[in-house]
């Protein structure tokens, strides 16, 4: 690393736009926190910030980082399932914790400290910095009340990737389906359903056409967070790295922050538009996850063929969660 | 040179390239290369980003389908279905002068309400429309002009890649965009028919010696009329009910309507295992030659971010004291302007994030703005040097008769007659808020 | 089937083992080509297949977004040589022309040169191509999700590279034929 003061030109990317939280506060809150942090070091940085698709578009933003078109970029593991299948290992496991600050938290410190989920990084040629991308409690949104597991029953539900998976054993139909088209399809009637986040559903208007919210329980997520080149990152100046490592542990408080209050405030728009949300009983809980395939088994058995110690991450995640005060409706690692 | 000059020069460099007949991507990539070299400092770099870009920017599910909606246009023409719905059409039509040239407009309407997408108009009316209206002694500029001007249509009625895209931008409700959409693009539809016919009345020239001549004639008995349109009327029904009545979505609609056209040929015996592998191979590449101009063109818009001209005049836009009018009228000037050399969907990800903090601070309506935003950003279509639409019509045409330069200059008074509807939005919110 | 194609001759002035190396070059466009047609055609029934799957029988096919966008890339580059050796390729004839008008070497130099700046990009995308395949096939990338659909994108990879490859002969032959023409200084 130089020892003289410089200007570092950063390029900074996310696939989706500003108006998505996790976005807004990289602009809002990370970079003028590391650019905080940098005074008095002598060393800045002029960034050059890509969001929404100008530079790569969502699930791409590794690949813009790891072939070093960008220096820095909000990595979406959700929508990477591939690269960093390890990272995903929240939407494996339902029911585990709805509080998306704990689950983004302790997802942020596994980052730094789980051997297996720091192979994922270093294996994609980037350095993991921090700002877990939390998302609150998924909820079932449906055009029909749902007061049993039963009335679900040949009803199309759709719902994100792995959330697929969550439907398996209900009787529903599960879709893979696509947030901005859920709202017509919906409208229409080729899905009577969706699984979905409080924080996307109320700017879509998902209540409108679909009223009845029924918070299951699935669960919050951790969907990715920043993650910068690593040759690039290894070659700074140490005040330049522990820069960005503050300016990204402030994103994640400010986000996580954020979320909560919104989360609250778009529970009740929603429910003072006309929606009725229920909240489910644990008997319900326990029989919809005690219904399902072991689905975390079957990812972390796929991962451990591809030799990433898909067990062992499952474990340290469960472990986490549980030491850290969740009661997981089911021990996904424990059967 | 800083990456702000780099951009600038870049995109003389483009237009000189494409005007000397340097294949259109090419010309683009070749900038986009070049600029990305310049700016970061690396050959490898910029080789990498071309390589990114031509593996990401068409892999989705929406683009995936595009040319399913042009084989099911295609089939529609071989079959013969094409051409009896504009003998139809004439029929309906033949007191109407330029009524030909109308019932392309209305027709690209009723389309407008299955596609999502222009290209996949512009491909289709370019193989139903263009030959008919020339059969029927209307100019040919005339008659790929129609074309590209009401491809825009399909962005504009329901449902539209382009809105689904600014709702996710702005996080406004995709439904309120889409039921925004409806009036203005009726509106556009309207404009454009009764610009065709105050043409034909004043300056017949304009649209073709035959129909300068008089109206052609037409023969057709009630019954006739019936067994000539019910087959286009049977898939246009298949398709509208499908999407409507929930059976599938519009995504999902440009196979089954390419199925069922098939079906509907087959099943008049008019498709033939030769008709069938020449379309089929035609859909291929026309969907390839419009495809890789989009993979450039997203070449070319990334390599622009990085250099910063977008953002820069964008910021200058959103930062000009010049007031609400001020602000709203420069924006819409620029992403006109930056349609001369951008794809639509570029602009709207480079431009609507920028505006959106300025246009939020001045209580603008974001459903409008949204409505008069893709407005904007489709006259870019038609215009030169990078008019996609034109440019979809050229490769589908496949007429060396007609020269790019033919389709701009048919396309032109289109452009200015959205122009006029855009005024029109400007002035008037409620064209498009008036339905919420 | 349209004759127009990037040589506008039709080719019948060039040289005899031009000619027979251009149609063995042709011979495998056109496979590329059909592979691609024939991709289509299966989005087409796969897409079918799910719409009355899940509508009539409550069972979606898995996958069918991941298939169809993966699909696309992929026609696409199998598809593009063909395109370029029919003509298809937007390009503007405006100054061409009028050089062929003035100078029918001075079009067959613009086309050397042309041709020789496509080879140059077609080659960095392909050398660029070349890690991202590599890298897929090493690391056994998929699309979609574990316990629902998942498919290896390396194929699509390895396809754009083909394609490109396919691309970049059609270009050089392009450029000899435009080189050819001018050494020999005649008017097609
Ligand atoms: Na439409
Ligand atoms: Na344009």
């Amino acid at each position: 690393p130089a020892a003289q003061a410089d200007d570092f030109n950063v390029t900074i990317v996310a696939g989706h736009p500003p108006v998505f939280r996790w976005v807004k506060h990289a602009s809002q809150t990370f970079i003028p926190a590391v650019n905080a942090a940098l005074e008095g070091s002598g060393h800045s940085i002029t960034w050059s910030e890509q969001y929404g698709g100008s530079l790569a578009k969502v699930g791409d933003e590794l690949e813009a980082v790891e072939e070093g078109l960008a220096e820095i970029g909000l990595v979406s593991s959700l929508f990477d399932p591939a690269k960093l299948s390890v990272q995903n290992v929240t939407y494996f496991t339902p029911f585990v914790s709805s509080d998306s600050t704990a689950v983004s938290t302790w997802m942020d410190e596994l980052q730094h400290t789980n051997a297996d989920m720091q192979a994922t990084w270093a294996e994609n040629g980037l350095h993991y910095l921090g700002g877990g991308i939390g998302i609150d409690d998924y909820l079932l949104m449906t055009t029909f009340p749902v007061n049993s597991i039963d009335d679900l029953d040949g009803h199309k539900i759709a719902a994100p990737g792995p959330a697929v998976n969550w439907l398996e054993g209900t009787g529903a139909v599960g879709v893979s389906g696509n947030l901005t088209t859920y709202y017509n399809e919906i409208k229409t009637g080729v899905y009577d359903g969706v699984i979905v986040f409080a924080s996307a559903a109320l700017p879509g208007k998902l209540h409108e056409v679909a009223p009845y919210i029924t918070k299951v329980g699935f669960g919050a997520q951790y969907a990715g967070g920043l993650a910068a080149n690593a040759d690039w990152f290894d070659d700074l100046p140490a005040e330049v790295q522990d820069a960005l490592m503050a300016g990204a542990k402030a994103d994640a408080e400010a986000y996580q922050k954020d979320l909560d209050a919104s989360v609250t405030k778009f529970l009740a728009i929603m429910q003072e538009q006309g929606a009725t949300v229920t909240e489910v009983d644990q008997a319900f809980r326990e029989r919809w996850a005690n219904g399902m395939d072991n689905v975390a088994k079957l990812w972390a058995e796929k991962l451990d063929g591809e030799g990433k110690n898909g067990t062992a991450v499952l474990k340290a995640y469960m472990d986490t969660m549980r030491a850290a005060g969740a009661t997981p409706v089911r021990n996904w690692d424990q059967e | 040179m800083s990456p702000f000059e780099i951009g600038l020069a870049s995109f003389g460099a483009m237009v000189v390239m494409i005007y000397a007949g340097f294949w259109v991507p090419f010309a683009l990539m070749l900038s986009s290369y070049v600029g990305v070299w310049a700016i970061k400092g690396s050959p490898v770099l910029a080789g990498k980003l071309l390589a990114l870009a031509a593996g990401e920017t068409i892999s989705s599910y929406f683009f995936g389908v595009v040319p399913l909606f042009v084989l099911m246009g295609y089939v529609v023409s071989v079959t013969g279905m094409g051409r009896d719905a504009f003998d139809v059409a004439n029929h309906l039509f033949r007191r109407l002068k330029g009524g030909l040239g109308i019932g392309t407009v209305g027709a690209n309407a009723i389309f407008a309400a299955i596609t999502g997408i222009s290209i996949a108009s512009a491909a289709v009316f370019t193989r139903i429309a263009v030959p008919e209206m020339i059969r029927h002694g209307y100019d040919k500029r005339f008659a790929v002009g129609v074309v590209a001007g009401s491809s825009v249509l399909g962005m504009l009625i329901p449902p539209s890649l382009l809105l689904i895209l600014y709702g996710l931008l702005t996080e406004q409700s995709v439904g309120d965009l889409f039921i925004a959409g409806i009036i203005p693009g009726i509106l556009l539809a309207l404009a454009f028919g009764l610009g065709i016919w105050l043409t034909a009345l004043f300056w017949p020239a304009r649209l073709g010696a035959g129909v300068a001549a008089d109206q052609v004639e037409s023969d057709l008995s009630p019954g006739g009329v019936a067994a000539k349109g019910l087959p286009i009327a049977l898939l246009i029904g298949l398709v509208l009910g499908g999407i409507y009545g929930g059976f599938f979505t519009p995504i999902e609609a440009g196979a089954v309507g390419a199925l069922g056209a098939i079906v509907i040929g087959v099943a008049r015996r008019q498709l033939t295992w030769a008709d069938f592998w020449q379309v089929l191979t035609d859909t291929g590449l026309v969907t390839a030659a419009i495809s890789f101009l989009i993979i450039a063109a997203q070449m070319y818009s990334r390599m622009l971010a990085l250099s910063g001209v977008p953002a820069g005049f964008g910021n200058f836009v959103a930062g000009a004291e010049i007031g609400y009018w001020g602000v709203i009228l420069a924006y819409v000037a620029l992403v006109v302007l930056m349609g001369a050399i951008l794809d639509s969907s570029s602009i709207m990800l480079i431009l609507v994030p920028l505006m959106l903090p300025v246009v939020t601070g001045m209580g603008v309506d974001l459903i409008w703005f949204g409505i008069v935003t893709v407005i904007a950003v489709e006259v870019g279509l038609l215009t030169p040097p990078f008019g996609i639409s034109v440019f979809v019509i050229k490769s589908a045409l496949d007429d060396p008769g007609i020269s790019l330069g033919d389709i701009f200059l048919g396309a032109a008074p289109f452009a200015l007659m959205m122009l006029v509807v855009l005024a029109l939005v400007l002035a008037f919110p409620a064209l498009a808020t008036g339905l919420l | 089937m349209s004759d127009l194609s990037a040589d506008e001759g039709g080719g019948a002035d060039l040289p005899g083992w031009f000619r027979a190396i251009r149609a063995a070059v042709d011979a495998v466009t056109g496979a590329l080509n059909v592979a691609g047609t024939l991709l289509i055609v299966a989005i087409m029934l796969l897409v079918n297949a799910d719409v009355i799957g899940r509508g009539a029988f409550d069972a979606p096919i898995s996958g069918v977004p991941e298939m169809v966008s993966m699909s696309i890339v992929a026609i696409v580059f199998l598809q593009v040589a063909q395109t370029f050796r029919k003509g298809r390729l937007t390009r503007t004839e405006l100054l061409l022309g009028w050089l062929e008008r003035r100078s029918a070497r001075g079009r067959q130099a613009l086309e050397l040169l042309f041709s020789a700046g496509a080879i140059l990009l077609v080659w960095q995308i392909i050398a660029a191509s070349w890690p991202l395949f590599e890298k897929a096939w090493r690391r056994g990338t998929y699309e979609g999700t574990i316990g629902d659909f998942t498919a290896p994108i390396w194929p699509v990879k390895l396809i754009i590279i083909v394609g490109c490859v396919a691309l970049f002969v059609q270009l050089i032959l392009h450029g000899l034929a435009a080189l050819i023409r001018l050494v020999r200084g005649d008017t097609e």
